[in-house]
């Protein structure tokens, strides 16, 4: 019994550490076909959960080369994307739908604490 | 919006074509298994995106992401079991080998077709975009179709020249790029830690252009990929191929002992 015990918590402590961590979120609308802010800013080497809130009466599928990201957000629903964690830079999205107006940038910036200059 | 519908035509359409014609290829000829599959993947889909609302919500909101990862693993696995038929006595399995290549390809409808269907529902009652929305949807489908006629003609010529495992072996790459291109779909719900990226070639084929698309369709290329999917493309690949190598050279030396 102990045996089958010790199992389970080495097959939760490899394989399911992200259950346990938590993550910040950032808030994302998408109204007109457009995603406001289109500009968000994420501290690097961390993993953030995106929760996209589409208010358009349409569907649109979240779409990211740079991220490797694609999700459905059906009309009048939200979701939740993971990203992270990623080096400084820009991570561009866009909505495959409507990619000429739903468009936006991730931008990963070292925070405060890890930063060359902080101290 | 005739851009946005060529698009997803290349990127979701695209792979039902492929699959079909390598399929088509590599199975005795038949037009009747594929029409029969094809109307049973099409009502499937209708099925899926009828109640996707409720699988979205499934697992925490996870049920989307994890149903397509699914579906792509048993796609793959399907795919072995095809290769198996091929170091058994064709005739007797022929019949279960054209079930799994219907299997394969109602869920490759239900996994890519869903995608379309979101996005004609939504689009197609606006006036507006009807026009481009339908020019779009012929030029989509003049490309798929042409595609298609060469990978077919290009798979038929290799059946001709090595075998069926020739054929097999095509579809084998073309799965297994599927299957690596779904894991992201495991780190974005968060079920999979995210790992470093293994290279970039983004400057040679970016993903974003259209030969990144056609290379992701037919081995499942991507600019930069991560050192999960390279294992994992490595391995799908690799041990089904030893392990299958191994059982035809172990019937053909017990068929050679026979005789």
């Amino acid at each position: 019994m102990n045996k089958i015990l010790g199992y389970a918590v080495l097959f939760f402590g490899l394989f399911c550490p992200p259950i346990l961590a938590a993550v910040t979120e950032y808030h994302i609308q998408l109204k007109d076909h457009l995603f406001f802010p289109s500009r968000i800013h994420i501290p690097a080497n961390q993993k953030v959960k995106l929760v996209i809130d589409n208010q358009d009466d349409t569907p649109e599928e979240f779409d990211s080369f740079s991220l490797n990201r694609e999700k459905v957000i059906f009309a009048h629903r939200k979701a939740k994307i993971f990203i992270g964690p990623l080096k400084p830079g820009e991570y561009g999205f866009f909505g495959e739908y409507n990619p000429n107006t739903a468009r936006g940038t991730v931008i990963v910036e070292h925070s405060k604490e890890e930063s060359p200059d902080a101290n | 919006m005739l851009i946005n519908t060529v698009i997803l035509f290349l990127r979701d359409a695209l792979p039902i074509f492929v699959l079909v014609v390598y399929l088509y290829a590599h199975l005795p000829a038949s037009k009747l298994w594929l029409f029969f599959c094809l109307i049973a993947g099409a009502l499937l889909s209708l099925a899926y995106i009828n109640q996707i609302h409720i699988i979205g919500q499934w697992f925490d909101g996870n049920g989307i992401e994890l149903s397509l990862w699914l579906s792509q693993l048993l796609i793959y696995l399907l795919t072995l079991v095809l290769g198996y038929g091929l170091t058994r006595d064709q005739t007797s399995y022929q019949y279960f080998m054209f079930w799994v290549a219907g299997l394969m390809i109602s869920l490759t409808l239900v996994s890519k077709g869903s995608n379309f269907i979101l996005y004609f529902d939504g689009y197609l009652n606006q006036s507006n975009v009807l026009q481009p929305l339908l020019l779009g949807t012929f030029l989509g489908l003049g490309i798929c179709l042409s595609l298609a006629v060469l990978l077919y003609l290009a798979a038929q010529w290799l059946k001709q020249q090595f075998g069926a495992w020739a054929t097999w072996s095509l579809i084998l790459v073309y799965v297994t790029g599927q299957l690596v291109n779904a894991l992201p779909l495991l780190v974005q719900v968060d079920l999979i830690d995210p790992s470093a990226i293994a290279w970039s070639s983004q400057h040679l084929v970016s993903d974003e252009f259209e030969f990144g698309h056609l290379f992701n369709v037919l081995f499942g290329y991507q600019a930069a990929p991560s050192t999960t999917q390279v294992t994992v493309y490595v391995l799908a690949l690799l041990i089904p191929l030893a392990i299958f190598y191994w059982l035809k050279q172990r019937s053909a030396s017990q068929s050679g002992n026979k005789q």
